[in-house]
């Protein structure tokens, strides 16, 4: 059997998985959003009626929320991610360990129990932060829960971790003598970062923010439970489709415009990679 | 009115709920896959023991494990993801896979019984159980027989009121009965209340608060009225959550005065915690037919699997004796209301504290405040207009 043949074989079991467990699905779910609203058949019947609803009925504010706080997230998170990842580098060896599991620890936590201890920590009154700031200080805070704010803070509480190892990871990926030959030369020290350290860092940070950017559209509880839903998200919407309303196609035309969406961004942050680089091939 | 159009119009009208979250759905998805897969193998499994499609009350473990003390077998169990859900499971062929099911009033006699995916039940042993029952139960009890009152179809066991909570510390139960759902309309509570997102409610309570029936056909100016409502009440709104709750929390920690949807189920748990003050409401009067409340009853079936036939009418039989009966009431750590507390035998099993958290001294009238759960005309409509108005809240 030719080297050839003998990965195919290797490959098919994983090819076989991928197309039930990941294509089918998908495909299923496009053909229903060109189904008739609120049918519960597929057939050869099609439609762009649930395409056009998604544009004419009110789903921009989902999709502006799902996708303006997923690049808001995104973008504070790798803010914190870069020096907390340069300290961490730094102090390899050096309690770097403790911290960083300190950080991963949260990750091991179901979501919704973390959010809920987040809300007893924003509760306007009797909250954590709110109470101790009062006892202590004698300082009075607005609530941070049920707002806007809140659903921003549990977005990056949440997928800060998801950032800061891949930054981790690129941050390792720079030799410090490229720096020390930079300032050697007279580079400042933002042209050390802007030429040398965040282009070298670039495969980790492409991938935190993907990972960031990604879970924040599909993210439900943040706004669920520490923003009483101030805002609709886009898998809410979805969700309200799906069960609620019933109607399974406009579900579906709103999942297919989600993971289209997804795709625009996703595909040529993806084509920036360098994986054997990454993995030091 | 055609099946397909009943089934569509019920499969929007599921009373309790847990509240549904991505969890939920994709736990009911890979479910549904893996009973799907099931499916070949239940003729070799007959010996896994009752296979229960039910609400959480009837998962309690002390229930499942009196019945294994009982049987020698240890029944299983999914929660309901919600009504229409698991009806159309049994439509779509998991009538071999369960043997009971536990849904709200209608769909007993609208859907499950006409398309033949429930068994019917043998009279003269299961009527006299209706017997034991408060007199609102007594034979013939609609919501128990198929529309000919040929056929009965099922136990009556959990029912209450589900309207909305106050804080009784700022409102008193007094004024919030007699005030009604216009409480919400009096702009002295906006930013003051909270929703409880069991969102098929939300729409009955948004059309009781408009003067709509809303159980009765709707004219062009109802449908105005119910978007002019809808918008106020959830523009106005403090939180909106599926959780009750972090909405018990909400008011006891000041930041909302009441909220809707509520009633025991979602208040007896803190009441029982010695939060008094959480008080569930049934308006004294309304629009629909001049009552203000909506009374929800839950039906418990065989389904129609012949491989446990005869079990799941010993399981249902069973369920209605006071020890099975008082955790059923006691389920999953709420207190809740069953039929058979009418029997003095399960009324003396709870103590003045528990009958106080669920506010049993008012419960009659609670009840005879409401209208019984039913089917909403025209829902697609109200709930396209109810969840175009949460998409534009923020």
């Amino acid at each position: 059997m030719n080297q050839q043949r003998l990965g195919l074989l290797f490959m098919a079991p994983v090819a076989l998985f991928l197309l039930v467990g990941f294509v089918s699905p998908i495909v299923i779910v496009g053909w229903y959003s060109l189904m008739e609203p609120r049918s519960f058949e597929l057939t050869t019947v099609f439609t762009l009626a649930n395409y056009r609803t998604a544009f004419t009925e009110g789903y921009e504010a989902p999709f502006f929320w799902s996708l303006g706080g997923a690049a808001v997230t995104t973008l504070t998170c790798l803010l914190l991610a870069w020096p907390t990842a340069r300290i961490l580098h730094a102090l390899a060896g050096r309690g770097a360990a403790v911290i960083t599991a300190l950080i991963a620890a949260p990750i091991f936590i179901s979501e919704s129990v973390r959010l809920f201890g987040m809300s007893l920590f924003l509760m306007p009154g009797g909250g954590i932060l709110a109470g101790t700031l009062r006892t202590l200080f004698d300082v009075n805070i607005g609530s941070v829960l049920n707002t806007k704010l809140g659903v921003y803070l549990g977005l990056v509480y949440v997928h800060f971790p998801f950032v800061l190892f891949p930054v981790l990871l690129g941050v390792a990926l720079i030799p410090p003598d490229r720096i020390d030959a930079a300032r050697d030369l007279g580079a400042s020290r933002w042209q050390v970062l802007r030429e040398i350290e965040l282009p070298l860092a670039l495969p980790g940070l492409v991938i935190g923010g993907l990972l960031a950017f990604v879970l924040c559209i599909g993210a439900n509880a943040e706004a669920a439970i520490l923003g009483g839903q101030t805002v609709t998200v886009l898998t809410r919407a979805i969700e309200q489709r799906f069960s609620y309303a019933q109607d399974w196609p406009m579900g579906a035309a709103l999942t297919i415009l989600v993971i289209a969406m997804t795709a625009v961004f996703v595909f040529p942050a993806l084509a920036r990679l360098d994986l054997n680089r990454l993995i030091r091939r | 009115m055609t099946a397909s159009r009943l089934l569509h119009q019920m499969a929007r009208s599921n009373p309790l709920r847990s509240g549904p979250n991505r969890r939920h759905v994709l736990g009911g998805l890979a479910a549904s896959v893996a009973a799907s897969a099931a499916l070949p193998r239940m003729g070799h499994a007959q010996d896994d023991g009752l296979a229960l499609l039910t609400w959480d009350a009837y998962a309690d473990p002390r229930l499942l494990d009196m019945w294994r003390e009982k049987t020698g077998v240890a029944p299983r169990y999914e929660i309901h993801i919600s009504d229409p859900t698991s009806v159309n499971r049994l439509r779509a062929g998991e009538t071999a896979v369960w043997d009971f099911v536990n849904l709200n009033n209608p769909w007993a006699r609208e859907i499950l019984w006409p398309e033949g995916l429930i068994y019917d039940l043998p009279r003269d042993r299961f009527e006299p159980l209706y017997a034991q029952m408060f007199e609102k139960f007594a034979m013939p009890y609609d919501w128990a027989l198929s529309k000919d009152g040929n056929n009965l179809l099922g136990v009556v066991q959990r029912f209450e009121t589900f309207d909305f909570v106050v804080n009784s510390d700022v409102i008193s139960p007094e004024l919030a009965k007699n005030e009604g759902w216009d409480l919400f309309n009096n702009p002295d509570f906006a930013g003051r209340y909270g929703i409880l997102a069991y969102e098929d409610w939300n729409v009955m309570d948004i059309c009781m608060g408009a003067g709509i029936h809303p159980f009765k056909p709707k004219s062009d100016a109802d449908f105005t009225k119910f978007e002019e409502t809808a918008r106020r009440w959830i523009d106005n709104a403090k939180l909106i959550t599926t959780d009750f709750v972090q909405l018990n929390l909400a008011m006891l920690n000041g930041e909302i005065d009441l909220y809707f949807t509520g009633g025991t189920y979602t208040a007896s748990s803190a009441r029982a915690e010695g939060a008094t003050n959480i008080y569930a409401i049934t308006p004294s009067s309304g629009p629909a037919d001049g009552k203000g409340g909506i009374n929800w009853i839950e039906l418990n079936s065989a389904v129609a699997n012949p491989a446990r036939k005869e079990a799941a009418f010993d399981f249902l039989e069973w369920i209605t004796t006071p020890d099975a009966a008082e955790i059923i009431a006691r389920g999953n750590g709420n207190l809740q209301p069953v039929s058979q507390m009418a029997q003095d035998e399960v009324l003396s099993r709870f103590s003045t504290e528990e009958l106080d958290a669920i506010q049993w001294d008012e419960f009659d009238e609670r009840i005879s405040n409401a209208v019984e759960f039913d089917i909403v005309p025209d829902y697609d409509r109200l709930y396209d207009i109810y969840s175009a108005a949460i998409r534009d809240r923020g």
